[in-house]
């Protein structure tokens, strides 16, 4: 049985629809990130699982009880918040034993509980201190002690890495997954930052205009994008749009207005169709010597961006535009802005989906 | 130039210090000063004003009936804002703008009008002038400024703070009392205090709803000053400041509140 299931859930704020009849099963265990741009639904999704908005259609079932009409107090659900929310006038044992007071567990084990909280996330040295005395990994472990002490059916994150510098915010990424994993909770994590859901998800549920687009494991998202939209979302990508000029089974020829013709594979064209095909910046090869197969173009770089671990050089192939990122590694060949090259890619990183 | 901008400075610093407290210390001075008249030309310290206050037992009832009022209607003032500033802030919006506005209306009623209008309102449930008429009407009259204070408090209260308790399992009103209230206490204290005070001196909120049983400390006041002026009322002014200002040194040196700022 599932261990959270939303079925058909709606949530309207006066004439938007801010999430548009989502249906999804989250697994007993699962670590599900709801990914999506601002504004997608992804945030008022988990307010409604905690309870905090109402449900104006559907309903949410955990453990096949449903849940939809029930108060947040009686749901038995943690939650972290983006700034923390630790309760300012309290210490952290005081923070981390505020549900467990609230249950009326008696004072020695409530101490015993926090202590056990405390160590989970590694701050057992600091209960005595106050929020406002700890930096902001530690408020955010805090946070974290907190919701798991009461040992809660499942664990609502919201976007709680954002508030962290990026050293800080790789640490915290793996804390979190570590405590999560150790305490074999179900949990599901809202962001907008693809690394974050691809370095913490079991499963990646990507959301845009309060709709469901994908629900799948980080690769199956990747690698096999089911529709324009989280192709075009997911990774930095190039898309070109066109016309089906051939297709066989799931290969398809996309035909281009500046005569470019892509091959790629899709489901469900038609000939003569509009489409758009999506490939990977990544997936991209450049060389000097013109290489063997299939997608291979002529090309001239018109500039270029040293970012580090890769290189970005923006080619010119017709009136296209494509962007190339490169590793910067002495394995691949190296180009001037201004030279010719051959940019080239396989039909099987080249996604294409009718418009 | 500098020092010219400096001196201005000083200058209005006097002034202002010269002009708030200036008033205050003459009362004082005049309520130790052994002439007959008030007010006089220094003639000699006496402490006999003080011991004339107590000859007048009606003083006294009447600051017990102003105290009763304060107290009853600065603690339903501070309550009513709570709850009103706490809608307003956790709903927002256009129409919390507009009734943040209605409830700061009674700032703009002359309070005399207030008064007479309460005497009729009340008229209307049977009731007339007294205490019950007196509470309502100071109540209306703190309540702008209790709500300003309290809102003050909310605009930098986190509301995902009661989220967090209510997922914790916590209800609404055990939110309140670990939570939100403990974290807006010095706002409710500041206003508490603040109505306590306005209703304490306040004279023409009270002017037509006094009865034979029940009457204010200012109206006793007004009432004695029409009949005779001596220092004896600088002393009972002098002893009221006094109060009133070791009353605001306690609030704000033992739970750290400015009331002035």
């Amino acid at each position: 049985m599932p261990e959270l299931a939303l079925r058909h859930v709606t949530k309207l704020f006066g004439d938007t629809v801010a999430v548009d009849d989502l249906s999804l099963d989250i697994r007993n265990g699962e670590f599900v990130c709801l990914l999506g741009p601002s504004g997608c639904g992804k945030t008022t999704t988990l307010r409604m699982i905690a309870g905090f908005e109402t449900v104006d259609r559907g309903s949410i079932l955990l453990d096949g009880e449903d849940i939809t009409a029930m108060p947040p107090q009686a749901r038995d659900i943690g939650l972290v918040f983006q700034h923390y929310a630790l309760f300012p006038h309290m210490t952290v044992a005081q923070n981390v034993g505020y549900g467990l007071r609230m249950r009326r567990l008696p004072a020695a084990r409530v101490a015993k509980e926090v202590a056990a909280a405390l160590d989970l996330v590694r701050l057992g040295s600091l209960a005595a201190r106050y929020p406002s005395q700890l930096s902001g990994g530690q408020q955010q472990r805090v946070a974290l002690a907190r919701a798991l002490a009461i040992r809660p059916r499942l664990l609502l994150m919201d976007e709680p890495l954002s508030n962290l510098d990026a050293k800080l915010r790789d640490d915290m990424r793996a804390e979190i997954r570590r405590v999560q994993r150790q305490v074999g909770i179900t949990a599901i994590f809202v962001t907008h930052d693809q690394s974050e859901a691809f370095g913490l998800a079991d499963r990646i549920a990507i959301m845009t205009q309060g709709r469901l687009r994908q629900m799948a494991e980080p690769a199956a998202i990747y690698e096999a994008p089911a529709n324009a939209t989280v192709g075009a979302f997911i990774g930095q990508v190039n898309a070109l749009s066109g016309r089906i000029v051939a297709l066989d089974g799931e290969h398809a020829r996309l035909g281009l207005d500046t005569g470019l013709e892509i091959a790629g594979t899709g489901r469900e064209l038609r000939p003569g169709a509009a489409a758009t095909s999506i490939v990977k910046q990544e997936r991209i090869q450049l060389s000097r010597q013109q290489p063997q197969g299939e997608n291979v173009f002529p090309c001239r770089i018109e500039a270029q961006t040293y970012l580090g671990g890769t290189i970005s050089y923006v080619c010119r192939l017709r009136q296209e535009t494509v962007t190339v990122a490169v590793p910067n590694n002495r394995a691949f060949e190296r180009f001037d802005t201004g030279e010719a090259a051959f940019a080239s890619w396989s039909s099987a990183d080249c996604h294409i989906f009718a418009a | 130039m500098r020092r010219l901008a400096a001196g201005a400075g000083w200058a209005y610093l006097t002034a202002v210090y010269v002009f708030v407290i200036g008033p205050l210390v003459f009362v004082a001075a005049e309520s130790f000063n052994s002439a007959r008249a008030f007010p006089a030309a220094f003639a000699g310290v006496t402490f006999h004003w003080y011991r004339a206050i107590l000859a007048h037992p009606d003083f006294f009832s009447a600051a017990w009936t102003s105290t009763l009022i304060a107290a009853i209607s600065s603690t339903v003032a501070t309550a009513a804002a709570f709850t009103a500033g706490y809608a307003l802030r956790r709903r927002g919006g256009q129409e919390s703008a507009l009734l943040s506005t209605l409830l700061a209306s009674p700032l703009l009623v002359p309070q005399i009008v207030i008064s007479l209008a309460m005497l009729q309102f009340a008229g209307l449930f049977g009731l007339g002038a007294g205490l019950l008429s007196l509470v309502a009407v100071h109540t209306i009259h703190g309540l702008p400024f209790a709500l300003r204070l309290v809102l003050t408090g909310f605009a930098r209260f986190n509301f995902s703070l009661e989220d967090a308790s209510f997922s914790l399992g916590a209800g609404r009103l055990t939110t309140w009392r670990e939570v939100t209230l403990p974290l807006l206490r010095p706002n409710l204290i500041a206003g508490f205090t603040f109505c306590f005070i306005l209703s304490f001196v306040n004279l023409p909120i009270s002017l037509f709803l006094t009865d034979a049983q029940t009457t204010t400390l200012p109206l006793v006041m007004f009432a004695y000053i029409e009949s005779r002026i001596d220092p004896m009322l600088a002393a009972v002014a002098t002893v009221v400041v006094v109060v009133a200002g070791i009353a605001t040194l306690i609030l704000e040196r033992y739970l750290k509140i400015r009331l002035v700022e």
